[in-house]
């Protein structure tokens, strides 16, 4: 070799030293992330708001979590619990050396409260308070639950961040809750409201190891701080991304993704698939009582044109009568064929007809909290008014609408809007006393046999079972599924598309 | 005199009281659920009917009024059910942007139409006159918000020179704020000068043509003298009336322009709290606004009463 191109190879090979440090994340900075308005409440456990989640979970931690493929996986426990044969008893074992923001040590007097607090507050805990017999203490590192009968959904119920399980010190249980005191990468420094909720690395954290893996894996703190800035306003949200103002901006209308791309400040975060829409039908009460008359507004509605209205490029959604799409282990067709994207109006009225139907409003309540819903409503309005119906389109402000759809006198369809869950057992249309009341013994034998097996394998096949009976008897009617866009400044590096956006593994280009 | 203080001091409880009462029942009667709000969509009906018992919503509508009406007498506007805070405190925090917001728009208002419009009335007529009544017909008709987002764009989009939204962070100084209150206070100034600039115009004409203008002129004082010194002063006090109006006006009225700015003022505050259905801070919130119309109304009666003898008795 030539000394020429010794010293080419040589200083090639320094280069790429040098190149290897500049690559990695950094640590430092301050994010700022816009997000669609002030959290109602800073307590995880007691609402269901997929924005108190968002910002929670930096702070407070559950027991368990979910990975990138959206399977179950330690947090704060150290490995997944052992279940006994008959799949009653789940024996916990904690990290040890974790701290709470206080500087207290993390044990299982704290989880013990803090799950009892969960049975008592939240309500996906208030749901499994039933079937819990015992939550205990076995030592300071092992927590042992008992249940009156077998319940599969415990582990993904206790690593969901909405309606959170999340672990608290045992003395900082109050209702309602005075500081989020928590074990997270991050604790709360200041809230003031309408302006931002800042969050500040804690000192004291203690990742797992190795490599981050979706929600679970290592919580790396390379950003100083988060801070979340309440924007309602969608429009200045999408101004606030192109002036580089924020870092990350969360929830944008799909319309903005063209003036998003090719921009210096700010990119398009495009999260495919998010959620599917859905048409809620109230069963207990009413005109759609009748399965008939559910089954005609399934027969009438045309998908794809009530997707298109709402989400206009068909980059942002896809027909799939699938309750879950390919990418999760619980899609399957299982009764699916014929039951979606049917528009027929000639058979919705035959069923109409079958139903002995009177001409009596049909209440559809909708919102313009979500734009989408509304337009969906209104495309879905015509189509059900070529079947027979006579429609009363209610648009009404989202505060409203939660309050009617609690009284099954008030309204027949309800829209709203889901993302995926990695359980379905979390889907909440599924429980008795949601808005929609679907209890029928078809119900109940599906879903308790889903609930009740322990198996994964099994459950898969199980969930089709659950799936058919969903499509045979309509208590809700999935529309499709759409995607989520997002927008992050390209110095912004470290952020994963997720439905519930983090900030730990985030880290600043300098 | 001291009678018709008191008349209209008591006209001022009486319309405080109304007020209070209406905002209570509205509020209460408009549908929708603070406590469905809190605990969000999933949230079964038991949960919400447990935290209404806690905040008191389930008791019936004359009861939570009474309580309310005794807060009140001790200066207590209640605690929001959101903030975990008192309102007052609530309001308080949010007094400064408000402020801020209101001086600077009702400054750039009226530095625009308060020479434009005695211009106007000088050159009655003439092209300039017209352009500017145009002008202000235009800018009446423009919603602030939507200017809002035109000067977002321009200004802090393309150019760069001022935040799109929000009051700043936590190390945020007070000049930082302030440049955080230079798109929507110009937005405002902008849309209020205009009929700042109709008054000014108008009440100019008024005096122009006055016997004491021409006997200025006849003296041989110079024009600007004369429309600023003679003309101008004598004009004042009706224009001074729609600025102080616009003030008022300004501090409800900024809700929509604040909302886009994403502002954390007391318009703001109003539009989440009804979101939210923050039962309490509507009440508190309104009732200020509602507080500071009737002061500024008595406090234009009592001016009256200093200018005008006649109203004395």
């Amino acid at each position: 070799m030539s000394p020429l191109k010794c010293a080419l190879l040589v200083g090639a090979g320094l280069a790429a030293l040098a190149a290897g440090p500049a690559l990695a994340q950094q640590k430092g900075g301050v994010v700022n992330v816009a997000t669609v308005g002030e959290p109602p409440t800073l307590d995880p456990m007691v609402s269901t708001a997929d924005l108190v989640g968002i910002i929670t979970q930096h702070v407070l931690e559950t027991l368990y979590t979910f990975d990138k493929n959206w399977k179950v996986t330690p947090l704060l426990a150290e490995k997944l619990p052992e279940i006994s044969p008959d799949g009653k008893v789940y024996t916990i074992r904690l990290r040890t050396g974790v701290t709470f923001h206080d500087g207290s040590d993390m044990t299982a007097e704290d989880v013990v409260a803090s799950l009892k607090r969960w049975t008592q507050v939240a309500s996906r805990g208030k749901q499994t308070a039933g079937n819990i017999a015992a939550i205990e203490a076995v030592d300071p590192a092992t927590v042992r639950i008992t249940l009156v009968a077998p319940y599969a959904p415990l582990t993904a119920l206790l690593a969901f961040n909405n309606s959170a399980a999340v672990i608290l010190p045992a003395e900082k249980q109050d209702n309602p809750m005075k500081e989020p005191v928590g074990t997270g990468p991050y604790k709360l420094k200041e809230r003031k409201p309408d302006q931002y909720i800042q969050l500040v690395r804690f000192d004291g954290y203690k990742s797992l190891p190795g490599e981050p893996d979706g929600y679970g894996g290592a919580r790396k703190q390379y950003l100083d701080e988060i801070r979340f800035v309440p924007v309602p306003d969608a429009n200045t949200r999408i101004e606030g991304a192109l002036s580089g103002q924020y870092d990350y901006v969360d929830a944008l209308p799909v319309e903005a993704f063209d003036r998003l791309k090719g921009q210096k400040a700010t990119e398009p975060v495009l999260l495919k698939p998010f959620g599917w829409p859905v048409f809620v039908m109230n069963t207990k009460q009413g005109l759609t009582e009748s399965r008939d008359v559910r089954l005609a507004v399934r027969s009438a509605l045309n998908m794809e044109d009530m997707l298109a209205a709402a989400f206009g490029n068909k980059e942002f959604f896809a027909l799939d009568a699938a309750m879950y799409p390919k990418s999760y282990v619980w899609s399957t067709d299982k009764g699916t064929e014929g039951a979606y994207n049917v528009g027929d109006p000639e058979k919705a009225a035959a069923l109409l007809k079958k139903a002995s139907y009177d001409g009596k409003p049909l209440r559809i309540l909708t919102s313009r909290q979500y734009e989408f819903h509304y337009k969906m409503a209104q495309v879905a309005a015509e189509y059900l008014k070529a079947a027979g119906f006579k429609v009363d389109l209610q648009v009404v402000d989202w505060a409203t609408l939660t309050q009617r759809r609690a009284d099954p006198a008030l309204w027949d369809i309800y829209i709203t809007h889901s993302p995926f869950l990695p359980e379905p057992a979390l889907i909440g249309m599924l429980s008795t006393s949601a808005p929609g009341w679907w209890d029928t013994p078809q119900r109940r034998a599906v879903v308790d046999a889903f609930n009740s097996e322990a198996d994964p394998k099994k459950r898969e096949a199980l969930w089709g079972e659950v799936q058919r009976v969903i499509a045979a008897d309509v208590p809700f009617i999935k529309i499709g599924d759409f995607n989520a866009l997002s927008a992050k400044a390209p110095k912004l590096e470290g952020v994963v598309p997720a439905p519930w956006p983090y900030f730990w593994n985030a880290s600043l280009k300098k | 005199m001291a009678r018709y203080i008191l008349q209209r001091f008591l006209g001022m409880l009486a319309v405080m009281f109304v007020v209070v009462t209406i905002v209570f029942v509205i509020v209460r009667v408009a549908p929708g659920d603070p406590a469905a709000v809190m605990l969000g969509p999933d949230a079964t009906a038991q949960d919400v009917a447990t935290l209404r018992a806690r905040l008191g919503l389930d008791q019936p509508l004359v009861v939570q009024y009474v309580y309310f009406l005794g807060q009140l007498l001790q200066g207590d506007l209640g605690q929001s059910i959101f903030l975990d805070r008192p309102v007052t405190t609530a309001l308080a925090e949010r007094a400064e942007p408000t402020f801020f917001l209101t001086l600077f728009s009702i400054l750039i208002a009226s530095l625009i139409a308060l020479p434009i419009g005695i211009y106007a009335a000088y050159r009655r007529g003439s092209l300039f006159d017209q352009a500017a009544t145009t002008a202000a017909m235009l800018a009446a008709s423009i919603p602030s918000f939507w200017l809002g987002l035109i000067f977002i764009q321009f200004f802090a989009v393309r150019f760069g020179l001022f935040p799109v939204s929000g009051y700043g962070g936590p190390d945020a100084g007070f000049l930082v704020r302030l440049q955080h209150l230079a798109l929507p206070a110009l937005a405002l100034g902008v849309v209020s000068s205009a009929l700042i600039l109709r008054f000014t115009r108008a009440s100019m004409l008024d005096v122009l043509g006055d016997d004491y203008v021409r006997t200025a002129r006849s003296k041989g004082m110079g024009e600007f003298r004369v429309v600023m010194r003679h003309a101008f002063k004598n004009a004042l006090i009706p224009i001074l009336t729609v600025i102080g109006l616009t003030a008022a006006l300004l501090v409800s009225g900024a809700v929509i322009t604040e909302t886009v700015f994403g502002l954390p003022g007391v318009g703001n505050l109003v539009v989440s709290a009804v979101l939210r259905r923050d039962y309490p801070v509507i009440q508190g919130a309104l009732l200020v606004i509602a507080a500071l119309y009737v002061l500024i109304n008595f406090a234009i009666d009592m001016l009256y009463l200093v200018v005008d003898p006649r109203v004395r008795y």
